[in-house]
């Protein structure tokens, strides 16, 4: 039989693999994009182990229609609703551990159910801090960041990359990748002993982190600078594309595509970690921000396609 | 089929004096009941009264006229709002000698 395969309009922003995951207009709703919390496994619903970075208090996702108080609605790039992340008003010094609530992270939780091989994520997306003061407030975003979190027969892994937006008020603009440094899991864990994160896992928020913008869980991307298009007021949002190529069978990493710019990333590797109990095929696509100061910052996701060979 | 959300706007948060939930967009929801969850109220006559307000911007607030009951012990509350534009949020200010609560907010959206 031959099948014949009409796609959406949308999809001709997006240069996807053979076979399309999830094609995820937000027009359409959440699409089971959800708000990161921890586990409520211990007594009266509460988390059975202490961890240093409180998981609780991330900031919630929406869906938006990215209105601003002088602008008026910006709608998304196809249609008028994005998925929004958007982080408290509380951060602490780049050094220390992310503040509660300093960030905000989107998660889909999937299973794989194809041969190993290319995966890719791809999203067209926005950003800005909240204009709850006068001024331009780049340096308020402190990154943001794509990435799957997958587990095979033999490893669990996070696998993707962060945008170093600013440190400590300082822009930095520098794109970086998922790969650990070889501390242990006490260290990983800022020092608690039995934290349900294991050495290499959640990056976003584990992994001591030094005044340069580096940390114990990423790895700047050689020739990584990019400038991003910002615009010129907090109010104005642009729509950008971002493209994440990676190879399951190999785990490792291929490409990263920001906006026409193509980092060649084959034979970098991301931390292998030994597997969860129960979670066995977890391939989730997520995304974060964090902010930089003490106020919210957001940003959009107008679409994601998940694809795969 | 109506579009539906319900989101953990505030989790297990401890306030004093007063309470304002995270901003939240909700303009393509005709309806929302905000849940006010309170697992701990500490001090003496510790008492929360609670609104639901509105903004133009998500920055600037203004009371839309929905309260809540004034609440005094543990328990589960809601409150409806059918009419709003984009922003949502609910206030509250607590009262009594050092007065505490342990909250949540939870937001359900109807298109």
């Amino acid at each position: 039989m031959e099948h014949v395969i009409a796609l959406d309009a949308g999809m001709n922003k997006y240069q996807p693999l053979k076979k399309i995951i999830c094609y995820d207009d937000f027009d359409k709703g959440l699409n089971g994009w959800m708000d990161l919390h921890p586990n409520y496994v211990g007594k009266d619903f509460n988390t059975l182990r202490y961890s240093h970075v409180d998981k609780t208090q991330w900031g919630p996702l929406m869906l938006s229609s990215a209105s601003f108080r002088l602008a008026g609605t910006h709608g998304s790039m196809d249609g008028t609703y994005s998925l929004k992340l958007s982080t408290r008003q509380a951060a602490n010094p780049y050094t220390e551990a992310p503040a509660p609530g300093s960030l905000s992270h989107g998660i889909k939780r999937l299973t794989t159910h194809l041969p190993k091989g290319l995966r890719q994520y791809e999203m067209w997306y926005a950003y800005t801090p909240e204009q709850d003061r006068q001024g331009l407030s780049e340096q308020a975003m402190r990154a943001f960041g794509i990435f799957f979190d997958i587990q095979d027969d033999e490893y669990r892994y996070f696998i993707g990359a962060r945008y170093l937006n600013a440190v400590n008020g300082e822009m930095v603009r520098r794109w970086q990748i998922f790969k650990a440094k070889e501390v242990t899991d006490v260290e990983w864990a800022y020092g608690v002993e039995n934290d349900w994160c294991k050495m290499g896992i959640d990056a976003m928020w584990y992994g001591k982190r030094y005044a340069d913008g580096s940390t114990d869980g990423f790895e700047f991307i050689p020739d990584g600078y990019q400038d991003l298009c910002y615009n010129e007021s907090d109010d104005k949002i642009n729509w950008s594309y971002l493209r994440l190529l990676i190879d399951t069978e190999k785990r490792e990493y291929v490409e990263l595509q920001s906006g026409s710019k193509i980092f060649d990333l084959r034979g970098m590797k991301p931390t292998l970690t030994a597997p969860y109990a129960r979670i066995k095929g977890l391939f989730n696509p997520s995304m974060w921000v964090e902010n930089d100061t003490d106020r919210r910052v957001f940003f959009y996701a107008d679409s994601v396609v998940i694809s795969g060979e | 089929m109506r579009h539906f959300h319900a989101s953990a706007v505030e989790r297990r948060k401890y306030f004093k004096g007063t309470m304002s939930s995270h901003p939240m967009e909700a303009g393509w929801a005709g309806e929302a009941i905000f849940f006010l969850i309170i697992e701990e109220l500490k001090g003496k006559d510790a008492r929360l009264n609670a609104c639901v307000e509105i903004s133009a911007d998500g920055i600037n607030w203004i009371k839309e006229g929905s309260v809540f009951p004034a609440i005094d012990q543990p328990g589960h509350y809601f409150c409806k709002v059918s009419h709003f534009g984009n922003w949502l949020r609910v206030h509250g200010e607590i009262t009594g000698q050092d007065a505490e609560i342990k909250a949540s907010v939870h937001l359900h959206l109807k298109a």
